[in-house]
């Protein structure tokens, strides 16, 4: 293929439209459904913050987290667990079918970038109920904290939070690029899931080494705690710089075993 | 009955086949059930800056915890799932042929897993108890059996209640979320967020009352050497008269659910 006929940005802007909007109106047709995923993701959700309320029990604050304060890293935490659930998940589910069918064969034929197709495709529409309520529980929080972020606090933010996305969607596709070789992908999501669990507290509340490998081994640490520190006036320049680092990194290493991992793909139909 | 006993064999070995051909899903499982670990870290650093809590200080929140994890793996079920899926997507009809009660062969499903789950952790937890000094259980070797026959009885429970509220299947498809939240709320009472010990009064009172502590925080407490003679056979009475009463809600809405299928099926 020339690089004249490579698709532009443009391109890929507009199939992301026709996808999400294909996706949205699958699942229009079942409206209590979406009702009672949004019940259910609010009941998660004050389960959550009155799960966390026991520890303030006992104590005002634990690892220097006051209970407010805690409640904006949760909030973070829904949000990324409903990012997950609406981009990653679906995609991860369906490449189990893309090799065992030989799906993979034909999408690798189209002319676009095949990473795009794969990991992009599917969109799920109920989990952002779970992106909205969680922002919504970390602005609950900043208010009740008497922390009012200014446009410094909120730019170191913004980094943050998309450096944390960009890490979320890079791990995910490194599981769903594991599937070329290991065909079940069902644990695959049961495995961010739980990774990403460890998120629903700021690192500085684990103890010791597993602190360490909580940033070091799996980066959990960027997905919610530096984001919610940043809103709380709390983290620096160097920590913003070091997130774009790793997720570029991270991006990028899992594009690359992605092309790698392909020459190792021998197709259904051969 | 005598038909029962000539099937459970095959039953018990057929599940126990069905375990071991999905046997890397169940060590993934294993390593992704985190969430107790996490609450552990949480409180070890509460514990840190300014002791102990009701009684539990470092030692008592490791030992606790752990074992939580492990009893929770051997009385966790998904048969509210199971069930619910087979009379949505009409695979009942294909259990039915068979001449038992559906409910014989989710059992003998579930303790195929538990059996793998078994071999995988009880070694581990063994292992653990020796390595990790802070991990103790202070209790008489003889008491393990009672500590069994309460893992037992809570993992019956939890099956026998998730299979009552899965026969509301027959009539709502909003089953698995109505369960959902009745599981998110017994995640409090049971206790798999906290110790019982760590909340207020009136919210102990409620919890041993209620049909989720059978499954977690019973046997646990019991393995930890916390309760008394009175509250083991008060614990195994609770346990018992929930399994009673949900029992026989199973068999009502079963009965009354097949006619209301069968009206729909055909």
């Amino acid at each position: 293929m020339n690089r004249a006929d490579r698709p532009g940005a443009r391109t890929y802007l507009r199939l992301l439209g026709i996808f999400y909007r294909n996706s949205l109106a699958e699942e229009l047709e079942y409206r209590v459904n979406f009702w009672a995923n949004v019940t259910l993701s609010l009941f998660w959700l004050v389960w959550a913050a009155a799960g966390a309320r026991v520890f303030f029990s006992f104590t005002g604050s634990v690892a220097g987290w006051t209970y407010h304060q805690l409640l904006v890293v949760m909030g973070l935490f829904f949000a990324m667990n409903g990012l997950r659930q609406a981009i990653v998940a679906p995609n991860l589910g369906k490449m189990s079918d893309y090799i065992r069918l030989g799906t993979l064969d034909y999408l690798l034929t189209k002319p676009v970038d095949s990473q795009f197709l794969v990991s992009l495709r599917h969109l799920g529409i109920y989990n952002w109920a779970d992106l909205l309520l969680g922002f919504g529980l970390a602005g609950y929080g900043l208010v009740r904290s008497g922390s009012a972020p200014g446009p410094g606090e909120l730019a170191l933010f913004a980094v943050l939070i998309a450096a944390a996305v960009l890490l979320l969607y890079s791990l995910g596709f490194v599981l769903q690029t594991l599937t070329i070789f290991a065909v079940a992908s069902e644990g695959a999501d049961d495995l961010l899931r739980g990774v990403l669990e460890a998120g629903r507290f700021p690192v500085s509340f684990y103890g010791g080494f597993v602190r360490g490998a909580l940033t070091v081994v799996v980066p959990v640490a960027f997905l919610t705690t530096y984001p919610a520190e940043a809103l709380l006036g709390r983290a620096r320049w160097t920590t913003a710089a070091l997130a774009a680092a790793v997720a570029a990194a991270a991006f990028f290493a899992s594009a690359a075993f992605w092309r790698f991992s392909l020459r190792y793909y021998v197709g259904a139909s051969s | 009955m005598a038909d029962l006993a000539r099937a459970y064999p095959a039953l018990l070995r057929a599940g126990l086949l069905q375990a071991m051909a999905y046997r890397a899903q169940v060590v993934l499982w294993l390593l992704t059930s985190l969430f107790p670990l996490i609450m552990l870290g949480a409180w070890l650093s509460v514990e840190r800056e300014v002791g102990a809590v009701a009684g539990y200080d470092a030692a008592g929140f490791v030992s606790y915890y752990v074992t939580a994890a492990v009893v929770n793996h051997f009385t966790v079920v998904s048969a509210s799932w199971d069930w619910d899926h087979d009379i949505r997507t009409g695979e009942l009809s294909v259990k039915l042929l068979k001449p038992l009660d559906p409910f014989h062969i989710h059992l003998t499903g579930h303790l195929g897993y538990k059996a793998l789950i078994g071999a995988l952790l009880l070694p581990a937890i063994t292992v653990l108890a020796v390595a990790l000094p802070a991990l103790h259980y202070p209790i008489r070797p003889g008491v393990w059996v009672i500590v069994a026959a309460a893992v037992a009885s809570g993992f019956l429970l939890n099956l026998i209640m998730a299979s009552a509220f899965a026969m509301l299947a027959f009539w709502s498809t909003q089953v698995g979320n109505l369960y959902q939240i009745w599981w998110g709320v017994g995640f409090f009472l049971s206790g798999w967020i906290a110790p019982l010990e760590l909340f207020p009064a009136w919210f102990r009172a409620v919890a041993r009352v209620l049909p989720f502590r059978s499954s977690l925080a019973f046997p646990v407490e019991l393995a930890l050497g916390r309760l008394d003679r009175l509250a083991v056979a008060e614990g195994f009475l609770v346990t018992l008269a929930w399994t009673a009463a949900f029992g026989a809600a199973y068999r009502l809405l079963w009965r009354r659910g097949l006619r209301h299928y069968e009206a729909v099926g055909s």
